[in-house]
């Protein structure tokens, strides 16, 4: 654990160095490399600083990158989230050969393990946080769909 | 459900076809209880959860919208040799969204699944070169 808290914080620094032009070569090892034991999704996003602060701020994930409006990466629990803008000159954010533009929403998305899913949509809700529904309660627990700054969905699950 | 375990949740048109679609295709193993509206399948530390229609994340939403597959959002499987793998997933029959694009992490492309959700194929870039923000 210590080793990969090492790693990401020096991934961290050396990529903030990079995007800030302190690095002449402009090169950093790969977030992707920092933690390969990570499940990795992508999100599309409208705004990487405003997702950021978002998943940062309301959903305690950790930032282990970013790279000014073009990209970040952000950890909590096992789960590293990928936000791209939906411009820029990163993979994520080309567009199809047929034309098709990325985009953020539909609704796949990561789910989040808490222990008490009313509190914790309250809590949000208090925050200003936007739920597409209320909780619903099928065969394996309690889940709830909030939305991102961009309206991307984000399951809160509460097993049992 | 056990927590050690990252979930993401997928919607998809048809869970029986989905679930061949993942374990054929991509390494994934089937786990739990396989049913018409649900089924989970699993890849080292991610479950994907399969949900149809009829499963309790196929619920309308309060103002009348239903969940469905496709969008953009998407879980990375990660790949030592990305050109390999998509010769290989293009000669079974897998379709994709785009060619290999190579951006500043890495090379990516997406394959998409029967419900025409998309999956994220990368291989990672030995260095990460972040574009400076004025360029």
């Amino acid at each position: 654990m210590t080793r990969t808290t090492v790693s990401a914080l020096a991934v961290a620094l050396a990529s903030f160095a990079a995007a800030h032009g302190a690095n002449a070569q402009g090169a950093a090892p790969n977030p992707a490399l920092a933690n390969p034991a990570s499940v990795r999704v992508r999100y599309m996003v409208d705004d990487v600083a405003a997702a950021v602060a978002f998943y940062r701020d309301q959903l305690g994930f950790r930032l282990d990158m970013q790279s000014g409006p073009y990209f970040a990466a952000l950890s909590r629990g096992g789960v590293q989230l990928l936000l791209s803008p939906t411009k820029g000159p990163g993979g994520a954010s080309q567009p199809m050969p047929d034309g098709r533009k990325p985009a953020p929403g539909g609704w796949n998305r990561i789910v989040l393990y808490v222990p008490d899913v009313q509190g914790e949509a309250q809590r949000l809700r208090k925050a200003g946080v936007h739920f597409r529904n209320d909780i619903v309660t099928g065969l394996g627990g309690k889940e709830i769909l909030l939305d991102d700054p961009s309206g991307n969905s984000v399951e809160l699950f509460q097993p049992g | 459900m056990s927590e050690s375990l990252v979930n993401v949740r997928y919607m998809v048109s048809d869970v029986p076809q989905s679930v061949d679609w993942y374990v054929g295709h991509l390494g994934f193993q089937p786990v739990g209880p396989q049913s018409p509206a649900f089924a989970a399948v699993v890849r080292g530390p991610v479950r994907l959860l399969l949900s149809g229609a009829m499963s309790s994340a196929g619920r309308p939403m309060p103002d009348g919208r239903k969940p469905e597959p496709g969008g953009w959002n998407r879980l990375q499987l990660v790949f030592d040799d990305l050109a390999a793998e998509v010769e290989r997933l293009r000669a079974r029959g897998v379709a994709f969204r785009n060619d290999i694009l190579t951006g500043p992490g890495g090379s990516q492309i997406l394959a998409e699944d029967p419900s025409g959700n998309v999956v994220e194929l990368f291989q990672p870039a030995a260095v990460f070169s972040p574009p400076s923000p004025g360029a």
